[in-house]
This record gives C-alpha cells, sequence and structure tokens, in this order.
C-alpha cells in the first residue's frame, strides 16, 4: 500500500518502501487500484464516506497476500478501524480478512526477521507516531530496524512518545495546538543532536518539518523507509 | 508497645503537639491502659465521647486551638499505613478530623493484610455496618495549591499510631 | 433525560478559547508541573503494583455493573432507604436540583456547605441554590480557591490547578480584605480556619458519591483534605449526589476500585480519606447527619446503556485521562467550557446533552485520536474509540460544512482513474507554488488551516 500521502507530497517514500522489501528479498507487487484507506473521513467522523474508499481498498488488496504499508496510521486504520467500519455490512469478513494480514512496514521486517541490508550513515532520532505505538502497540520494530543498519546509530530523543499534534483534521481545525505541539516536538529531535528525525508516519512529518521550517527550528526529517533504502 | 506503655507514650505525643486538651472515645480498653490519666496527668483537660460540647470548640473555633481526638481503630492495614474508624456510641466519626492532631491507640491483632480483608470486617454478611466507616491514611492534605502537597488541609494536622501489643483487645 | 451540561457563561469558540489558552504562559506552566508530577507518581505505581492485572479486572467489574445497573440500583435503594435513608431518582439536573431546594426549604436552611462533586457542577447546583436564596460555600479547597475567584475548575480532581500561590493570596485577600501570606502552608492555614467556620454552620452538606456499594448500600466518599468528612458528619441533613452509573456489587468490586482510583488520580497508594456511609446517625450516636438523602441522578446517563458509547458509563472519574492528554495539557480544562473536560468531557459532555448541544459538539474534534488517554484509562475506556463514534453522531457548523467536501472526495477516491488525476494534479500544483522546495505562504479554502501554521514541503525529502 502506497498511502495517498506519499502519492501525493512524496512519492520517494513509497518507492524506498518497495526497496527495502526487495532488498531483503520480498516479491513485492503494487496493486494499480488501490487509492486511500479511508482513514481521513473515517477520523473525521463521516464513516459512510470512508466506507466507500475503503471499499476500493478491500477490492484492490483482495487476495491471500500481506498487505505491507509504510504508514503507522494507514495500517492502524486497516487493523483497528476496518471490522468496525464494516460491522454489519457484507464486506465485514473480507475487511477483518484484510486487518489480519496487514502490517506496518518496521513490523513487517521484525516478523520476517528481514534485513535490507541498508546502507545508511550518521545519527537519527526516532519519533513514535501515535498509531503505530498505541493502536498497533508498536515500539521495537522501527528500533531494531535501526540497529540493523550498522551505520546508523540512535539518538532517543525527549519525550518520544508524546504526540506530535497532527491527528488528522485536528490541524485544521485546531492549527495554534497542533502547530504548538509540533513545534515542541521539533525543538526535542533538533536537541537530541540526531542528523535527522524519523518516523514511520509521513503525516506526522510533514506536520513536524513543516512546523520546523516555519519557525525556524533546524531539523531534517526522513521516513524511515527511505533511511532504510539508502 | 506494651500495655504498660500506651498512657506515657500517649502523653509524650500530646506534649510534643502542645495540645491542651483531649477528646478521647468512651471505649473501656483506653481505660484500661490508662490513657485518659496519663493526658490528665500531662496537663490536658480530658474531654469524653460523646460531649455536650458545641462544634465551634471542638472545632477550635472558640477556646484552646490545639485538641488532640483519641480514637481506638476498628481495623488497620499494615501496608498502607491505613486506619478505619467506625462510628458509634462511643465513636463519633468527627474526632479524627474536628480535633487539630489524631492519637489512634490501635491494638496490634486488629492489623490486617490487605484493604480488602479489612472491609470484609466492618461489611459482613448478614451485619448491619456501622453509619460511617473511616477510612485514615495519613493526616490531612491538599495539592490544590500548585499541586505541592500541603498538611492539614481540613482534617488533622498531624496524625500518630500507637500500637499497643495485648491479647485481650481484639 | 437531558440538558446543559456546558457553563453557560463559556464564550467564543472553542479554537478562540484554546488559542487564548495557549498564550497565557502562566497557565502552561502550572499544567506542565501539574502533568508531569502526575506522571512520576503514575509511573511509581506502575513499578510498585500490578496495574494492567487491576486494569483487565477492574473494566470486568465495570462492565458487568453496567451491564446490570438496573438490578443493582434497585438493591442500593433498598439498602439505603433500610439503613434509613431516603432516596430520590432524578431524572434530570432540574429534577435534582427542584429536589435539593424543596429539602433546603422544608428544613429551614439558610447555609449549604459542599464538597467536591462533578455531578453538582454538572447539575448547575449551585447556581440553582443562590437563585433560591441559599448560601453556598465551595469546602474542597480547590473549588474554594475557584469560587473566590468566580472561576470554573480546570481538573475534575485538582480544580485550581492552573493557579500559582501568588493569586491564591491575591484572592483570599480580597475576601477578607485582610493581609495574606503567600506561603502555601499559611494560605491553606487561613482557609482551614474560615470554612471551619462554615461548617459549623451548614445546616445542609451536600457532597457527590464516588462509588455507591449494592451490597450494603454505602456510598464512598473519597477525599484528601478532610472536608468531605466533616461535610459528611456535621450539618444535620447530608444530601448525597450520585451519577446512576457510579455503582459496584459488593465489597470485593468497591475494594479493587478503592486501590485503584488513587493511583490512576493521584499517582499515590491510597487517598487520605475514604468516608464510608451507610444511611444517617445510628439512634446511639451523637454526631452524624440525622437525614441522609441520595439522590440517583439520570442527566442523560441512562441512554448511553446499549449503544457504541456505553464505556464512557465505566468511568470513575479519576482525572487520569486529562493529565495524560496532549490537548489538555495544552490549554488545560476551562477551555472545554464543560465541568467535564480532557477526553472524558469531550466525549460525555455532548453525549448527556443527547447531541443536541451547540457548543459541545465540538468538543470531540478537540483530540488528535493519540489514544493516550486509553492508555491512561485506569478502567480500561477505548476514549480514543468512543471520540471517533461521536464525531460521527454530532453535527456541529463546520462538520456540516465539511460534509459536501467529504462527499466529493469519497465519490472522486473510491475511483482509481479520477484519485490518480487528483494525485497528479496535487503534485503539478505542488510544484507550482513551491519556492525552493516550500510552500510558505498562506493557502485559501480548508488548506488554509494548515499554512496558517506550517510551510509545505513541495519536494520530499525536504532540504
Amino acid at each position: 500500500m502506497t498511502t495517498c500521502l506519499s502519492d501525493i507530497a512524496a512519492p520517494s517514500v513509497a518507492r524506498a518502501a518497495r526497496t527495502v522489501l526487495e532488498r531483503s528479498g520480498v516479491e513485492v507487487s503494487v496493486p494499480r487500484r488501490q487509492t486511500c484507506c479511508g482513514q481521513p473521513a473515517w477520523s473525521a467522523g463521516h464513516p459512510d464516506q470512508a466506507r466507500g474508499v475503503a471499499r476500493q481498498a478491500l477490492r484492490a488488496f483482495a487476495g491471500p497476500d500481506p498487505v505491507v504499508v509504510p504508514s503507522g496510521s494507514c495500517a492502524a486504520m486497516v487493523v483497528h478501524g476496518y471490522p468496525e467500519l464494516f460491522a454489519g455490512t457484507p464486506d465485514e469478513d473480507a475487511a477483518r480478512a484484510m486487518g489480519e494480514r496487514t502490517l506496518e512496514l518496521s513490523q513487517f521486517l521484525a516478523r520476517h526477521d528481514l534485513d535490507p541490508g541498508s546502507g545508511a550513515r550518521g545519527t537519527v532520532t526516532y519519533h513514535d507516531s501515535c498509531h503505530m505505538l498505541r493502536i498497533l502497540g508498536e515500539k521495537t520494530a522501527p528500533r531494531r530496524a535501526i540497529g540493523r543498519a550498522e551505520g546508523l546509530e540512535l539518538r532517543e530523543m525527549a519525550a518520544t512518545d508524546v504526540c506530535c499534534g497532527f491527528g488528522g483534521t485536528f490541524s485544521l481545525s485546531f492549527p495554534e495546538v497542533s502547530g504548538r505541539l509540533g513545534e515542541e516536538k521539533a525543538r526535542h529531535a533538533a536537541a537530541s543532536g540526531a542528523d535527522e528525525l524519523v518516523a514511520c508516519d509521513l503525516s506526522c512529518l510533514l506536520h513536524i518539518a513543516g512546523r520546523a521550517h516555519r519557525t525556524g527550528v533546524p531539523l531534517r526529517a526522513r521516513h524511515l523507509a527511505e533511511v532504510l533504502a539508502g | 508497645m506494651a500495655r504498660a506503655g500506651a498512657g506515657g507514650a500517649a502523653a509524650a505525643r500530646a506534649s510534643e503537639w502542645g495540645v491542651t486538651r483531649a477528646v478521647v472515645a468512651d471505649d473501656r480498653w483506653l481505660d484500661e491502659l490508662g490513657v485518659p490519666e496519663a493526658l490528665s496527668g500531662a496537663g490536658l483537660e480530658v474531654v469524653r465521647w460523646p460531649t455536650g460540647r458545641d462544634w465551634r470548640e471542638l472545632l477550635g473555633l472558640e477556646g484552646p486551638a490545639w485538641t488532640c481526638g483519641v480514637t481506638v481503630p476498628a481495623w488497620a492495614v499494615a501496608e498502607r499505613g491505613t486506619l478505619a474508624l467506625e462510628a458509634g456510641a462511643t465513636h463519633g466519626r468527627s474526632i479524627d478530623v474536628a480535633c487539630s492532631h489524631h492519637l489512634a491507640v490501635l491494638p496490634a491483632g486488629r492489623i490486617v493484610g490487605t484493604l480488602a480483608e479489612g472491609l470484609a470486617l466492618s461489611f459482613r454478611a448478614g451485619h448491619p455496618p456501622a453509619s460511617a466507616v473511616s477510612l485514615v491514611t495519613g493526616p490531612s492534605r491538599t495539592s490544590d495549591i500548585e499541586k505541592i502537597s500541603t498538611l492539614g488541609a481540613h482534617g488533622a494536622l498531624a496524625e500518630h499510631v500507637l500500637i499497643v501489643e495485648d491479647a485481650r483487645s481484639s | 433525560m437531558s440538558g446543559d451540561v456546558v457553563y453557560r457563561d463559556t464564550e467564543g469558540t472553542l479554537r478562540e478559547r484554546a488559542r487564548d489558552a495557549l498564550e497565557d504562559e502562566q497557565l502552561t506552566g502550572s499544567l506542565r508541573a501539574a502533568s508531569e508530577s502526575w506522571a512520576a507518581g503514575r509511573r511509581k505505581m506502575g513499578e510498585l503494583h500490578p496495574i494492567p492485572d487491576l486494569r483487565r479486572r477492574a473494566r470486568e467489574i465495570r462492565t458487568e455493573n453496567i451491564r446490570e445497573l438496573p438490578a443493582l440500583l434497585d438493591r442500593l435503594e433498598e439498602r439505603v432507604t433500610g439503613a434509613g435513608g431516603t432516596v430520590y431518582r432524578a431524572a434530570s439536573a432540574a429534577d435534582a436540583c427542584r429536589y435539593v431546594i424543596d429539602l433546603a426549604r422544608a428544613r429551614g436552611a439558610s447555609l449549604v456547605a459542599k464538597s467536591k462533586s462533578m455531578a453538582t457542577e454538572e447539575i448547575k447546583l449551585n447556581e440553582a441554590l443562590e437563585e433560591a436564596g441559599l448560601r453556598v460555600v465551595e469546602t474542597d479547597l480547590g473549588e474554594w480557591i475557584l469560587q473566590l475567584a468566580g472561576q470554573h475548575p480546570s481538573h475534575i480532581v485538582a480544580p485550581a490547578v492552573h493557579l500559582n500561590k501568588m493569586q491564591v493570596a491575591e484572592l483570599f485577600a480580597r475576601e477578607t480584605g485582610e493581609e495574606v501570606p503567600t506561603e502555601r502552608e499559611e494560605l491553606v492555614a487561613f482557609a482551614r480556619r474560615r470554612l471551619r467556620e462554615v461548617f459549623a454552620a451548614a445546616e445542609i452538606g451536600v457532597s457527590g458519591v464516588n462509588l455507591g456499594v449494592a451490597e450494603t448500600g454505602t456510598l464512598c466518599v473519597v477525599e484528601n483534605e478532610g472536608n468531605g468528612r466533616l461535610v459528611t458528619a456535621l450539618p444535620r441533613v447530608h444530601v448525597a449526589l450520585m451519577g446512576m452509573e457510579r455503582v459496584v456489587a459488593d465489597w470485593d468490586q468497591a475494594a479493587l476500585l478503592l486501590e485503584l482510583l488513587p493511583m490512576a488520580a493521584i499517582g499515590q497508594d491510597a487517598s487520605t480519606y475514604v468516608n464510608l456511609v451507610t444511611g444517617p446517625r445510628a439512634h446511639d450516636e451523637v454526631d452524624g447527619p440525622e437525614e441522609l438523602h441520595l439522590i440517583i441522578l439520570d442527566g442523560g446517563r441512562g441512554a448511553l446503556r446499549g449503544t457504541s458509547f456505553e464505556e464512557a458509563l465505566h468511568c470513575i472519574r479519576c482525572g487520569a485521562c486529562l493529565y495524560s492528554c496532549p490537548m489538555w495539557r495544552s490549554v488545560g480544562g476551562q477551555a472545554y467550557g464543560s465541568p467535564y473536560s480532557g477526553p472524558i468531557g469531550a466525549v460525555i459532555t455532548p453525549l448527556l446533552e443527547g447531541m443536541r448541544g451547540e457548543r459541545s459538539a465540538e468538543l470531540p474534534f478537540f483530540s488528535s485520536l493519540c489514544g493516550a488517554c486509553h492508555e491512561a484509562c485506569p478502567v480500561g475506556i477505548p476514549l480514543h474509540d468512543l471520540l471517533v463514534r461521536a464525531r460521527a453522531a454530532v453535527n456541529p457548523p463546520e462538520k456540516r460544512q465539511a460534509r459536501w467536501l467529504f462527499r466529493a472526495w469519497s465519490q472522486a477516491w473510491r475511483r482509481p482513474a479520477l484519485y490518480r488525476a487528483s494525485v497528479a494534479a496535487s503534485r503539478v500544483g505542488m510544484r507550482l507554488l513551491g519556492r525552493r522546495g516550500w510552500i510558505s505562504r498562506r493557502l485559501p479554502g480548508p488548506v488554509g488551516a494548515w499554512t496558517d501554521q506550517r510551510d509545505i514541503p513541495a519536494r520530499w525529502p525536504p532540504r
């Protein structure tokens, strides 16, 4: 699953995810008919609109293969949100089945003990995006992937597990609070002394990097997939 | 401590606190230990419960500022430091908070291991419970100002528990 | 029945109030200190106690309580009545207030002493009593401070957490016309003396109820200051207001929740005072109230049973979700405009108003859905899921405006060809708008709020 955010704002992320998987010896197919997981509408309180789009995901990813997503947020939507979204509809079983075979990228690597042999060098600091941390319950897989890259050193920043303030439509409805939290996160990242900030969610990164650039906090940011593909 | 020392210890604590009056629960065991006598001997005015005194006095709004309430807890939880006071004819439900200081004289045999065990003593099937069972853990405190704990909000400013070994008291 | 839960004097939009709160540096500092203190205590509790196990059992207990609610309430009523108390089932806030006013008039009361109760805030009891000519004094130190300041609480357990000691001293000085010392201990001693006058004189004491134990008809009032005990012991009449969901079956359940509550609420092993009241004073007692009145409040709660919002009724009002919420920590509770703030407040305020409140409809959107609240909740309520469900159920103006946008989005993005076309158009747009890899200007329309605060990288990775 490439994710709509990557398609629009950062196609390099989806490409990097594919590279990482192929280098790990995994055969990857990228279904042409995929669009978006439907989360924006679901989180904003428009479940009917979300369902229409999510159904397309069920169709695009039908079949037995595991679905790998370079996004904790989208993976959480499929795993945790789809059962509720499709409860009581004819797609209920298909939704549950898809949820059972969907994993975030670093989760997939950890689960199957894969190593893409990353040549990345330098220091990174990692942001625990909320859906990844609390809904998928995944804190170690991304750190293990960073640890496996011999040239990379992880420098933990303060408050890695505090929300960056993106929160989907929250960022548009309450931009000041959202911006404040993003700025705090950017400052923590800069204060860690690491060369760059990495995370498994492009939404967090766009928000944090965007806020950092606006407020003059010097910060480089990339998605974990891009770092591992390097 | 052993029975013999209870009276002296109570008087010593009262002197340390500087209280001039004691309101003592009407529990015969306290008399047997000689606690009211010892307090009187230390110069405190000893008032027995139930007292006809006005609340304004007992609350320290009139008369002596420092009064020590002396109670006998029904049970206590060791690890938590919780005392359970049961209201009844001998014990009001207010002595320990109305007075400025609280001295609890606790029979060692009434100490239980967990809160659940203690509650089971006060709330037994087929046995109407006391109208008020008051659990007390430490002196009164508030964190309402700057989230820093300050003692002596409304209840006792200080609390002391005398644990007395006494086979006859449970 | 549901009525207004939000405060009547709340002004502006939630966004405006939140923005103003962000500018208040003193508030920000106070909130940060309070949250860090709570978090440290909570961590310590986690080291000393098997919190995950306790939490699991607590969730089971509360699920059972709500499932068996009618029978439990009947048994509670039976036992309280048997112990000499009077029970009144109030369908609405107005019913509950009317009961207390009628009682006060019948007893010739003029002064009411209150210990902290969120339910009394919810039903606006103080206002109703004052309108009926009664004097009401909050005796919880934080609540009394707020009463003097004319403010609403910012947290359900530590209501004045947003004020510092200088502000408190100023308030006391204004109230009494005296010089008031500014050290904490002396401020507390000052309040103690003033409020003891109230305990001595009040004819009616009003308290909340943390838990009602059906097995014995016992009301649990948990507190740290001692005012709860004095309010339920000295005045002749004790009125206890209990949300109907706050009932447990027996003492095994009560023991577990009474242990868990202070761990979650204040990060400590025990609250100072747990007052377990069963009926009014017995015939041979000389202190204690002569009358006990238990008001069981529905106020919109009953309607939640059997719905996807039922778990909101599991709440034991510990306030942990507030301290853990990045939104609450940024702006405090007063910005919410409701006695119930934080994640639980954002869910139950609109629910208790029957989804009809205009102002409460904004509340479920004031969340980044980070899930920290669920993690902090000692009874395991999935607040982050309830917030999403609440968003689907309310209909504030912004959401109505956004509906057409989401409809168009849904029609387009379920079709791969349209999706790809809109993606391509967006990519072109970003490239055109970008200057040296960034879009730094303010954009119009729905995206405007984004560019209000952030630049957009026109290229990724950003330079």
